[in-house]
């Protein structure tokens, strides 16, 4: 109705809107890649001009290479072993995280049993810890079990995403409907072989969005293997550069070296993994975050 | 025990240790099974400080060291303490500032070295790094290295500015005006909002003791006494009339300000040298150093600022191999000068007082002898100065105390009212009996 009353007048005004979006969207784009300019463009200085060029302009010599191959070789490789811990801890703890949070959601959807509520209800409960806070109780938990210091004690702790199992349950009810459930039962298919046939194809677009969620979370998880590590040949990327930043700080002993263009450069290196993994599943990603916002 | 002394005998500097070390509390089960490996935590670097412990297994092949960078300064602290509660995963020794030592000390979180004839090594060490790890009577650490404050200043900027360096605050204040206006884009100083180190040294210069512990628990705070007063009221006014930089320490930008002469002295610690001369070598060369401004024209009172110490931990197996070791790196001629070179600044009398060290001229300071300077100051360090038992987390809310106060450019009185209570409510709720002068 409104529509053919003043089409013109609609147009030009969602045109006006749209135009001040892409405006407000153009800054946020600058806002958002600034940063990664200026890790760009200052990983190719050396110490001496990137303490004395403009941040967002090259300073004199383009040292990118060499900064990395650096960044590669300081401490006996150090930094490679850093790259494949957090690799390990993000694959297994990830990958791990995601394949529970799917059996689980899928279950708590789909089958009915006692404590059901109650169970998705300490889920929910579960979300609003957060990590940061179960750390120290975690590494006391972990001395008792001798865990600490070696890998497991970051990967076991990455394994429980409540806020994946959550996601999960409400992507199954939407996703898989009871009567196909029902007809794969009725055609003699077991639990198990229904959950691995068909539910789980089903579900891949709501189990790549948890996997991206919690390859992020152990990609960046910082805390945890703070305190529970304390053997440099184990910390993920997180931890060991912000060694190398507190290198390059004041306190006493430190200071002596100039650790800041393997800062940069270290830190260039590390996000490119994750803008890769975005990048190749950010249709999964937007699919995901979609399904169980609207009821069908 | 017996069969292991054989071997320590072997080191003149150890000695002590080694005939007190029968009376130390540790049960070593593992003396009969091949040599002990203990664990060091610290932030020197890594690979240079593990041949180190390569050069004490040679004259002691009955320890090993495994030397293990888990993380700087207060990031060390957190795995101590969490390690402490647990029992178990902390290391034998421990690299601790003194301005941390008291909270280890006081909760008996590391060893009074004592029990290891630690107090007959007193004489070996500069008096006010001595103080740093005596804490109500006992030991708690072997003195790694120190920071007797002095002044580093542009050569260049002065000249330019027609100035020689203050020797006094009240002409620091007064030259704060002339270069500022000589030179605008040039302040006197930075005054770093997140450095609760530097503020503390230089109340300690001004003759204020605000933290004093009695017993293990027994804390008096007073952050409104005349030295501490003397502090806000010279760097309020600095502040309210715009003569300095309040940037944030140790970033890219305070370090592109410091090569840009954005900031004409940084009074600090005596390790300054290095960390100039790795980061900004363009400046060589631009520095020098003399003794930091006084209260008094004529007098010559300093303070410190850094420095450390390593300490043995309870929670260790090993103690007594612990202290062995951490006694070696800190006071044998081969550890202390290797720790020298590693560009630490010595805590013992024998290096302070060795000419080769005196006359060393230091490149980033123009080729300036400036040991010399560096050396006195070490000897000008008042005492009695006392860190609270929780000054890690007294110097964590000072950026939201004091620091809003220097970074707005305000009178420092009300951000040292806050800082006091932060501390104090603080240490009630952790068991302190805190009594607040004022």
């Amino acid at each position: 109705m409104t529509r053919r009353e003043a089409p013109h007048v609609k147009h030009g005004k969602s045109r006006k809107k749209s135009s001040a979006l892409t405006a407000a969207m153009a800054l946020m784009l600058i806002y958002t890649l600034l940063p990664l300019a200026w890790l760009l463009i200052n990983s190719t200085k050396d110490t001496q001009s990137l303490f004395s060029s403009f941040g967002l302009s090259f300073g004199h010599g383009f040292r990118l290479w060499t900064n990395i191959h650096d960044v590669l070789t300081v401490n006996g490789g150090i930094y490679l072993r850093w790259f494949a811990n957090t690799v390990l801890y993000a694959v297994v703890g990830a990958g791990g995280a995601a394949v529970i949070a799917t059996a689980g959601g899928y279950a708590l959807a789909k089958y009915s049993f006692r404590g059901r509520t109650a169970l998705f209800a300490i889920v929910l409960g579960a979300i609003s810890v957060p990590g940061t806070a179960l750390a120290v109780p975690t590494y006391l938990l972990f001395a008792k079990l001798n865990l600490i210091n070696t890998p497991w004690a970051v990967i076991i702790p990455s394994l429980a995403s409540p806020f994946g199992l959550y996601l999960m349950r409400i992507y199954a009810i939407g996703a898989i409907p009871d009567s196909l459930l029902e007809a794969a039962r009725i055609d003699g298919a077991g639990e198990f072989r229904v959950f691995r046939t068909i539910s789980l194809r089903l579900l891949a677009p709501g189990f790549v969005t948890v996997l991206l969620f919690a390859l992020v979370a152990t990609w960046n998880n910082y805390f945890l293997p703070l305190i529970v590590l304390s053997n440099p040949r184990w910390y993920p990327l997180t931890v060991g550069l912000a060694q190398w930043n507190s290198s390059a700080t004041g306190a006493t002993g430190a200071g002596s070296t100039s650790f800041y263009p393997l800062i940069i450069t270290g830190s260039m290196l590390a996000i490119i993994p994750l803008i890769v993994c975005f990048l190749f599943l950010q249709r999964f990603w937007q699919s995901g975050l979609a399904a169980g916002s609207v009821k069908q | 025990m017996r069969r292991r002394f054989g071997y320590f005998a072997a080191a003149a500097a150890v000695l002590t240790l080694a005939a007190c070390g029968s009376s130390g509390s540790t049960s070593n089960t593992s003396t009969s099974s091949g040599p002990v490996t203990i664990t060091f935590w610290t932030w020197l670097d890594t690979s240079s400080t593990q041949q180190l412990a390569a050069e004490f297994t040679k004259s002691h092949p009955g320890i090993k060291v495994n030397v293990v960078n888990a993380g700087t300064s207060a990031n060390e602290y957190t795995k101590l303490e969490t390690a402490d509660k647990a029992g178990k995963g902390g290391p034998d020794v421990a690299q601790i500032e003194y301005f941390a030592l008291p909270q280890f000390a006081l909760s008996s979180q590391v060893v009074n070295l004592n029990s290891y004839g630690a107090q007959s090594l007193k004489s070996l060490y500069a008096p006010s790094a001595w103080a740093g790890v005596t804490i109500n009577g006992g030991v708690y650490g072997f003195p790694q290295d120190t920071g007797p404050m002095a002044m580093f200043y542009r050569a260049d900027l002065f000249q330019k500015a027609g100035l020689q360096p203050p020797a006094t605050w009240a002409q620091f204040a007064s030259d704060a005006v002339i270069i500022h206006s000589k030179l605008p884009k040039t302040y006197i100083a930075n005054m770093d909002p997140t450095d609760p180190g530097t503020a503390t040294s230089l109340m300690w210069q001004a003759g204020a003791k605000p933290f004093q512990t009695a017993g293990t628990s027994n804390v008096t705070l007073n952050l409104s006494q005349s030295g501490v007063q003397q502090w806000a009221s010279l760097w309020s006014g600095l502040l309210s009339k715009k003569l300095l930089a309040t940037d944030a320490g140790w970033t890219t930008a305070w370090w592109s300000a410091m090569a840009a002469g954005k900031y004409a002295t940084w009074i600090t610690g005596a390790w300054a040298p290095a960390p100039i001369a790795a980061n900004i070598p363009q400046t060589d060369g631009d520095w020098k150093v003399v003794p930091m401004p006084q209260w008094t024209a004529g007098a010559s009172v300093t303070a410190n600022n850094g420095g450390s110490s390593d300490a043995v931990m309870a929670t260790s197996q090993h103690k007594a191999q612990a202290a062995e070791f951490a006694n070696w790196l800190n006071s044998s001629p081969q550890g202390t000068q290797d720790l020298a070179n590693l560009g630490l600044f010595p805590a013992t009398t024998s290096l302070l007082s060795n000419s080769g060290f005196l006359n060393a001229s230091v490149k980033v300071l123009g080729g300036q002898q400036a040991n010399k300077v560096l050396a006195a100051s070490a000897s000008e360090v008042p005492a009695g100065w006392q860190y609270l038992p929780f000054q890690v987390y007294a110097n964590s809310v000072y950026v939201d105390t004091l620091g809003q106060n220097i970074t707005a450019g305000t009178n420092l009185s009300p951000g040292l009212t806050a800082w006091q209570q932060r501390i104090a409510s603080y240490g009630q709720s952790n068991g302190f009996t805190v009594k607040t002068g004022s």
